[in-house]
């Protein structure tokens, strides 16, 4: 009786391919180096309720999470260190550098700690890194552009932070967008940093000297900046890409209401901090076929489904979505190649 | 012509003609394209450059190692207090000023005692005042954005014929500091202790007192900026002060302040903003990428500040 138990317990395991071992002694840290933005607020809140729910349900035995005040490499590295010597079994890292911190992670390989980087991820090959495709959010960006202009037009692109790998990959994707629909043109690009006030002033600056714009292509945490921008500058509203957060969601809605405005918006929902978790829960779990580049899917909304969500963002937050286990396993299998 | 040559002689005058320049070059690009809009953009946006210039332009006055490194922290703080007591509600706008101005006089005030109490190097304790301040921000917005009242929002935007309503004002307000600067005894106060602190003593002024003074004025204008950031720019963030750790001092010095002390003059505050703004305007209407953008901004600001201090050496 005893035997086929065990026997059944082993297939059913060998059927799922996980929870080859138990986690309810393991200990994950979150290292997060910057908590100063609606996003990382968001980003902190998603991983804690995740997380409370997770100890409280036994499946891990601690989840605590350390912030830092500034965003600095240093203290970042050194946080890492005391981490090791802490004894946790992984560490969940949001890092201020891809490259930067590569020693402090290693150190922590080397002592047999999972490491899974997110957002800010580290290119240390024995660390984790789950990624949200950027790319083909930025070529998203061109053909929902293309279905409500199907004449084309000129374009203003918005740019993030300058030399960060998001800014790159989404820049990359608009121009493969722009490509497959060449009735667009992008006529101007500025830097506006993520952040609404840095594209409302980059945006104010170029807008003179622009020709009448159809439309604008941006990365997120800027599309109300820009928006206010066009209306003080007294030129007519384009179709601005947003980017999840509430403000952006909220001056859309107005619009709608107003005259019917379409868009489409889409951004990493700062949750991904919890698939993150749950990915570190697998490797612990004993899994050792988690692909350690993992591809995730944005967070995105249309004409039809961001009314919806819109009372459930705080005022002057941003959109998430909090993962599950099951995501995370989902998430794992899709990267399998 | 005498006219012209005592006009060139004045420090301010070159980054008024180093606003010009950018701005012919930029609308010389365009083909006279937008050359309008261009001007109403640049005053909007220098407005808030000029506000805290003028705080900075009185601390570094006060002579050598004098510098409020607080503001960008102070301004973040004051427009998250601003818009959280004013709360959406335009009957509350003219008390959350207040509360704005309140927040950034507290700040120079308590900027000062760590200068005087603690005889720490102005430097050290207001760029220590700043993470402090910072942290405070953190915790007391969460890092939302605050949403300003309607009334509030749409006059920080109102023009009249193209020009903003808010330059207007700010101009008034640098006439007045200007006067004050020059013609007041607490101006001029600042102006000695900046030439000679021990002589200023020496002839009576209260140094503790107009030092005590200034680095609350400073404060104080960090906090009304903060207000106003945040009512043009449609909502209150930590970070929405960065920009001016940067541009506060550049203004000043471009505007041909003396670093040294003892030598300010607020015409040039407004000159050098101006100049800021147009600059961006210029390299991003050229569509220069990020990086090279960046550079030309450092090395234009070293330029016009080597020309302007050429020219002084010249007198």
């Amino acid at each position: 009786m005893k035997k086929i138990l065990v026997l059944s317990a082993l297939a059913a395991m060998l059927a799922s391919g996980d929870a080859l071992a138990d986690t309810s002694d393991k200990k994950i840290a979150f290292s997060n180096n910057y908590a100063g933005n609606s996003w990382r607020q968001a980003m902190l809140n998603s991983y804690a309720i995740v997380t409370k729910k997770a100890v409280a349900d036994g499946v891990v035995a601690a989840a605590d999470i350390f912030t830092t005040a500034d965003k600095e490499v240093p203290t970042q590295a050194a946080q890492v260190q005391n981490l090791i010597l802490q004894g946790y079994d992984a560490i969940v890292i949001n890092a201020a550098s891809p490259d930067a911190l590569n020693g402090a992670i290693k150190q922590a390989c080397d002592a047999g700690i999972v490491v899974v980087s997110f957002d800010g991820i580290v290119t240390e090959p024995c660390a984790y890194r789950v990624v949200v495709d950027f790319k083909d959010m930025g070529r998203q960006e061109v053909e929902q552009m293309a279905k409500f202009h199907p004449e084309g037009g000129n374009l203003l692109e918005i740019r993030g932070l300058a030399g960060t790998s998001i800014d790159g990959t989404i820049h990359a994707g608009i121009l493969e967008g722009v490509a497959a629909h060449p009735k667009f043109k992008i006529v101007g690009s500025v830097t506006g940093d993520w952040d609404q006030t840095t594209a409302q002033k980059a945006v104010a600056t170029i807008l003179p000297s622009l020709p009448e714009i159809v439309g604008v292509v941006d990365q997120g945490g800027d599309g109300y900046g820009a928006a206010q921008a066009f209306a003080a500058a007294g030129k007519p509203r384009p179709t601005i890409i947003m980017g999840n957060r509430q403000d952006e969601l909220q001056w859309w809605k107005e619009q709608k209401d107003k005259d019917g405005y379409q868009t489409w918006s889409a951004s990493i929902a700062p949750g991904v901090s919890s698939l993150a978790f749950w990915v570190a829960q697998q490797v612990l779990d004993g899994r050792t076929d988690v692909p350690h580049d993992l591809l995730v899917p944005y967070l995105a909304f249309t004409q039809d489904t961001f009314e919806a969500e819109l009372p459930n963002i705080p005022k002057g937050g941003v959109a998430s979505h909090e993962y599950t286990q099951e995501d995370a396993i989902a998430a794992i299998k899709a990267n399998i190649k | 012509m005498a006219s012209l040559r005592l006009l060139l002689a004045k420090p301010w005058i070159w980054s008024f003609i180093g606003a010009l320049l950018v701005w012919l070059a930029t609308i010389a690009f365009t083909g006279g394209y937008g050359g309008g809009g261009m001007i109403t953009a640049a005053l909007s946006l220098a407005v808030f450059t000029v506000i805290v210039g003028v705080g900075q332009m009185f601390v570094i006055t006060l002579g050598p190692g004098n510098v409020d490194l607080s503001l960008p922290a102070n301004i973040g703080l004051a427009s998250a207090v601003a818009m959280k007591v004013m709360d959406g509600n335009d009957s509350m706008i003219v008390v959350g000023l207040l509360a704005a101005l309140a927040c950034g006089m507290a700040i120079g005030a308590a900027n000062y005692l760590l200068i005087w109490a603690l005889r720490i190097p102005p430097i050290i304790a207001t760029l220590s005042a700043s993470f402090i301040i910072q942290s405070i921000d953190i915790s007391y917005g969460r890092g939302l954005q605050i949403k300003p009242p309607p009334g509030f929002a749409s006059f920080t935007n109102w023009q009249i014929l193209g020009i903003p309503v808010l330059a207007i004002l700010t101009v008034l307000f640098s006439i007045g500091a200007a006067i004050a600067l020059q013609r007041m005894i607490y101006g001029r106060s600042v102006l000695a202790i900046g030439q000679n602190i021990r002589a200023a003593w020496l002839a009576g002024v209260n140094v503790g007192r107009i030092r005590f003074l200034t680095y609350t004025l400073s404060g104080a204008l960090g906090g009304l900026d903060g207000a106003l950031l945040a009512g043009y720019f449609r909502g209150a963030n930590v970070d929405i002060g960065n920009e001016y750790l940067l541009a506060c001092i550049a203004v000043v010095v471009i505007g041909g302040t003396s670093v040294a002390g003892g030598k300010a003059n607020v015409p040039g505050v407004w000159g050098a903003a101006l100049f800021l703004v147009l600059l961006l305007t210029m390299l991003n209407t050229f569509g220069v990428s990020a990086g090279v953008r960046l550079l030309l901004t450092g090395l234009i600001i070293v330029g016009v500040i080597t020309a302007a201090g050429g020219q002084k050496a010249l007198r």
